[in-house]
């Protein structure tokens, strides 16, 4: 059938190698789970010479906690993120969000890194590491840095990532509220979400101590609400829950597609805000009326 | 690539862009890996690399250096599969049976790691294993009734 061509395959055991592979070979391209980039090769054919395999590099998996954050390597598989105690205690909607993606077998083989530099504007893992204050970390063979998670998107599908660049890391502060992930797809499981939201809130006593929310699907890239930091101290009742929703409509960009119309996008923002918020809340220990 | 296939050390000399699917059949002969989307998507051409289900038409063949792969071929004695495969023919789960090796594989790990699914946890097992013929319901009956045949084991 359509066979693969076009491309050599090359697996440095070391970060250093990938960097070095990346630098040095024109039209090199890095390759971590394969479950997006394969099959768009098969259907598209391949742009790259050289597809640069980074499962060899130790240092890019792997979840761990130090200094205050949650450290997760980009080449973490989504089976790991699920099966982390760490992240289903501290991070729970990323949790909740992976245990969405895909199927078990490519739950198995598709990667946190992977699932961020495709850059997807529904990607799954994005809308709740941006509640949770992701950074993410850029390497290359001259600098190595800490970026805000929302910077390293530029578009549907694209990053800010130059070609001798790797996604290194990601850190996540270590945090006392709650969180909930929440989505809309055509199907329960195994599907694309057509709008997908996260909430991170922490609580005092009845009041909202801090509040952010992430939308996914309804703008070109994934994106993390602004202006939420004047409500802090708010009632939790349905009146803050619909001034937050109605920032969050504010700011949102949604496209008719073939999953969706922007209408529908709409809509949907609406009830997932709602359902994430008070998810949030109650995972936090607040009662609802 | 040199691997291990069904407890076999195996060593194929493959191009960079041939998949590991296409290896199994054409290479090793293993033609029980089925091929279906070629997208990750059908699970017909589920294997177990290092114990865990993976679609091998999205993984390259070099890729498994020095992996562990695992077909259907590799459970023929094995109790939990046997228990599995009766339970699939006496509740009607095998009908034209192209997705039978990879349901079968999804279903075995479900059930070794976990011997007493529910209904649900059964559903999301075989998520990403597509069968157009039975409908699912009779093979998640089947995957049901295999682990209870192995708790009165």
């Amino acid at each position: 059938m359509r066979a693969l061509a076009g491309f050599e395959l090359i697996r440095p055991k070391t970060l250093v190698g990938a960097l070095e592979a990346l630098d040095t070979l024109e039209l090199a391209q890095p390759l971590a789970g394969g479950t997006d980039l394969i099959p768009t090769y098969r259907d598209l054919g391949c742009r790259s010479k050289y597809l640069v395999d980074l499962g060899l590099v130790k240092e890019l998996n792997g979840i761990f906690e130090a200094d205050g954050f949650i450290q997760i390597g980009p080449m973490t598989t989504h089976s790991q993120v699920i099966n982390s105690s760490l992240i289903k205690k501290k991070a729970r909607a990323l949790h909740e969000a992976t245990c969405l993606i895909g199927s078990a077998q490519i739950r198995n083989r598709g990667t946190i890194g992977g699932n961020l530099c495709n850059a997807s504007p529904a990607a799954d893992t994005a809308t709740p590491l941006l509640v949770h204050d992701a950074e993410a970390n850029i390497t290359s063979l001259d600098d190595t840095r800490w970026i805000p998670l929302q910077d390293l998107f530029s578009g549907p599908k694209m990053t800010i990532l130059e070609p001798d660049e790797l996604l290194t890391g990601i850190r996540l502060p270590v945090v006392s509220g709650g969180s909930s992930f929440m989505r809309i797809g055509r199907r329960k499981g195994f599907t694309l979400s057509i709008v997908n939201a996260a909430a991170y809130l922490e609580r005092e006593d009845d009041r909202v101590g801090e509040i952010s929310i992430a939308l996914g699907s309804v703008a070109p890239t994934p994106l993390c609400i602004q202006g939420l930091d004047e409500l802090q101290s708010g009632d939790m009742n349905d009146g803050f829950i619909d001034v937050v929703n109605d920032i969050c409509l504010d700011q949102i960009k949604p496209i008719d597609d073939v999953r969706g119309t922007a209408e529908y996008r709409r809509d949907m923002t609406s009830v997932l805000v709602r359902r994430a918020i008070r998810d949030a809340w109650t995972s936090c220990g607040g009662v609802l009326e | 690539v040199i691997f291990e296939l069904n407890g076999r050390s195996v060593e194929v000399d493959v191009p960079s862009t041939m998949t590991l699917l296409d290896m199994l059949r054409t290479e090793l002969g293993v033609t029980s890996v089925k091929k279906g989307c070629e997208q990750g998507e059908c699970g017909a051409c589920t294997v177990l690399i290092d114990g865990a289900p993976m679609t091998s038409c999205i993984i390259l063949a070099q890729q498994v250096e020095g992996c562990r792969v695992c077909t259907i071929e590799d459970f023929v004695d094995n109790p939990l599969m046997k228990e599995l495969r009766e339970a699939f023919l006496e509740n009607g789960a095998v009908q034209c049976g192209f997705c039978t090796p990879g349901m079968l594989l999804s279903a075995y790990v479900l059930l070794r790691d976990n011997r007493h699914p529910t209904e649900e946890q059964v559903k999301v097992a075989i998520e990403g294993n597509i069968c157009r013929c039975t409908g699912y319901v009779a093979i998640i009956e089947a995957i049901m009734d295999a682990s209870q045949r192995i708790a009165t084991d």
